[in-house]
């Protein structure tokens, strides 16, 4: 029973349906009561299916979904086992977020990549358990819950945790604390007190809609949520203004160094010929040992880029890697490990992926699937580490893009913000 | 090469263990045609279509399945049909779903108490199974040349069963065909 609660399942109306369970309609108009979409695959005899969601398991016509309360059955004796320090910033940030919780309210954390996000939940986390709350961390991608999860391990090593995405080996268990990717929440019914929705604007395709419709689905009525974000998108940035939506701002690292600049060179047809340009900063990176990632702006780029710099640099070693690479996990941790000094790579390594100390490049940035906010996450890879804050980031493009422009322009202005609270070059 | 009454793949032409034995039971041969093998890829198709119930899945092999079925050139194409809790709870019959735009006739159902599904009984098991359907009604199929549909082939133990009710109605010849085995 235990492993039900706070779930939602889909159930045949054929089937009987236990007593004291609640059950309530799979489609009311057309529209899918698990993920708020309308579309349909067909059936025999009239009935249909919900294409949307899918992937999750069928929701039918022939369905209903059943639902189970969720009775916060946790000790509350979980330990924070993280020592550090917040800095100064991040503690303001840290406190709002206990704030939320007591007054279970929405709240957007609007911070700069390598501001120490993770860090500043701890508390807020710490305190909900204590209230034997149940909480969620979700992401619309599965690398920032990767990424995200030894960091939670690490700091609650005695709360029992589960980890949810579509490629999981785990099975589900009943557990004060869930790391999963936004879509597992429509597997939850009121189930969380508290949700905190990380990289909350990277959310692919669907669009916000099926988010937002995850987030009201899994949450309690009576909750607290938090998005964070480097890069809000529009609808986030306008509920902020309209003031539904609570923000802490935090445009400074956690090291106190500001963002690096992104810088530009025009070049000619870089897929043709390797650019000058770019080879004799390849050839900078063999000698000084620097690392460093190359973006690529398609997966069809990957093996001749990678190709070109070999031949060049045979003895720098290096690898390439794309979202449905079978050997992806493999490849970025050898990059984590040092095993080799450069990745080239699609968009898939934009964020929720750090490698301390490497530079970065971009071929194609004036490319369409670079968007403003991608350019901005992609700078954000540089500079993570204390040890060396700053570092270079060169897009290189054909063309003067307006784009690329506004992504300098946005890191301009948070450097500004952060300049002012005493952040340094 | 493949086994003559089933088409499995092996080193000789001779009858498989399983076709063997229905020739021992005194079955006739259903010469089966499969069209591809049960492997990893048709696993997964399985998967997504029939018991993730993804019906628009259909289509993918409705051509190559529709053209195998005219050029055998029987009188009537019958389905294997599904049991009633399937229909209410899959929604669909997973083989008329592959032959769809096939003019067939639905001459089998399931009996009651029957589940249609047999994924869940190992394979001497299923061979021992008694007979798992009846006639929708009494039909005269005298010397009428019939072509059974299936979407997988295990053992024969499905098939077989249902050839045995259609050469009661007098078949002349009962072959039958699979989406793979
Ligand atoms: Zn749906
Ligand atoms: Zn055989």
């Amino acid at each position: 029973m235990k492993s039900y609660y706070g779930r939602q399942l889909v159930h045949a109306k054929a089937n009987k349906v236990p007593e004291n369970i609640i059950s309530s309609a799979a489609f009311i108009g057309n529209v899918c009561q698990r993920c708020g979409q309308n579309v349909h695959g067909k059936l025999p005899n009239d009935h249909f299916y919900c294409r949307a969601c899918l992937a999750l398991g069928r929701v039918s016509s022939l369905d209903v979904l059943l639902s189970f309360p969720e009775p916060n059955h946790f000790d509350g004796n979980d330990i924070l086992s993280w020592n550090g320090q917040l800095t100064q910033q991040q503690k303001v940030v840290s406190d709002e977020l206990l704030e939320t919780l007591s007054r279970q309210r929405e709240h957007l954390v609007w911070a700069v990549t390598g501001a120490g996000k993770t860090e500043m939940l701890f508390p807020v986390i710490h305190q909900a358990l204590s209230q034997q709350y149940r909480i969620a961390i979700v992401s619309p991608r599965v690398d920032v819950i990767l990424e995200l999860t030894p960091r939670l391990q690490q700091a609650f090593s005695q709360t029992d945790k589960v980890v949810l995405h579509g490629a999981q080996t785990e099975e589900y268990r009943y557990t004060p604390l869930v790391l999963a990717t936004t879509h597992q929440m429509l597997r939850f019914k009121s189930a969380f007190d508290l949700l905190i929705v990380d990289e909350v604007d990277s959310f692919p395709y669907a669009g916000d809609q099926m988010l937002a419709h995850a987030v009201k689905n899994a949450r309690k009525i009576n909750s607290a949520v938090i998005y964070l974000s480097a890069t809000p998108t529009k609808t986030l940035q306008q509920q902020v203004k309209r003031q539904s939506l609570t923000t802490s701002y935090l445009p400074l690292r956690f090291h106190q160094h500001l963002l690096p600049v992104l810088k530009t060179a025009i070049v000619g047809p870089w897929r043709k010929k390797l650019p000058l340009k770019f080879l004799r900063q390849i050839k900078q990176f063999s000698q000084t040992k620097r690392r460093f990632l190359i973006f690529v702006p398609k997966v069809s780029d990957l093996v001749s880029v990678y190709q070109n710099i070999k031949k060049d640099f045979p003895d720098m070693f290096g690898d390439h890697v794309y979202a449905g690479d079978p050997k992806r996990q493999e490849k970025v941790q050898n990059m984590r490990d040092q095993m080799i000094q450069y990745l080239v790579t699609t968009t898939i390594l934009e964020r929720g992926v750090t490698f301390p100390g490497i530079d970065v490049l971009i071929l194609g940035a004036d490319e369409k699937i670079f968007s403003e906010n991608a350019l901005v996450q992609i700078a954000g890879r540089v500079g993570r580490n204390k040890d060396r804050p700053t570092g270079l980031v060169k897009a290189y493009i054909q063309h003067t893009n307006f784009k690329v422009m506004a992504a300098q322009r946005q890191i301009r202005q948070m450097n500004k913000r952060g300049r002012r609270l005493g952040g340094r070059v | 090469m493949g086994c003559l009454g089933c088409g499995r793949q092996q080193t000789n032409n001779q009858l498989c263990h399983d076709c063997y034995r229905w020739q021992q039971k005194g079955k006739k041969l259903l010469n089966h045609t499969a069209l591809y093998q049960y492997n990893d890829a048709m696993r997964q198709f399985m998967q997504q279509y029939k018991f993730n119930g993804d019906y628009d899945l259909r289509v993918i092999f409705n051509c190559v399945l529709s053209q195998k079925i005219n050029i055998l050139n029987a009188d009537i194409i019958v389905p294997i049909p599904v049991s009633d809790h399937t229909m209410v709870t899959r929604g669909f019959n997973q083989t008329t779903g592959l032959i769809e735009g096939i003019q067939y006739e639905q001459l089998l159902k399931v009996s009651a108490g029957q589940k249609s599904h047999q994924s869940q009984f190992n394979r001497k098991i299923r061979m021992m199974r008694k007979q798992p359907f009846m006639l929708i009604e009494q039909v005269s199929l005298e010397g009428k040349e019939i072509l059974l549909v299936d979407d997988v082939y295990t053992t024969g133990n499905t098939l077989y069963h249902a050839a045995d009710l259609l050469y009661e109605c007098g078949a002349k010849n009962v072959k039958s065909i699979s989406l793979s085995r």
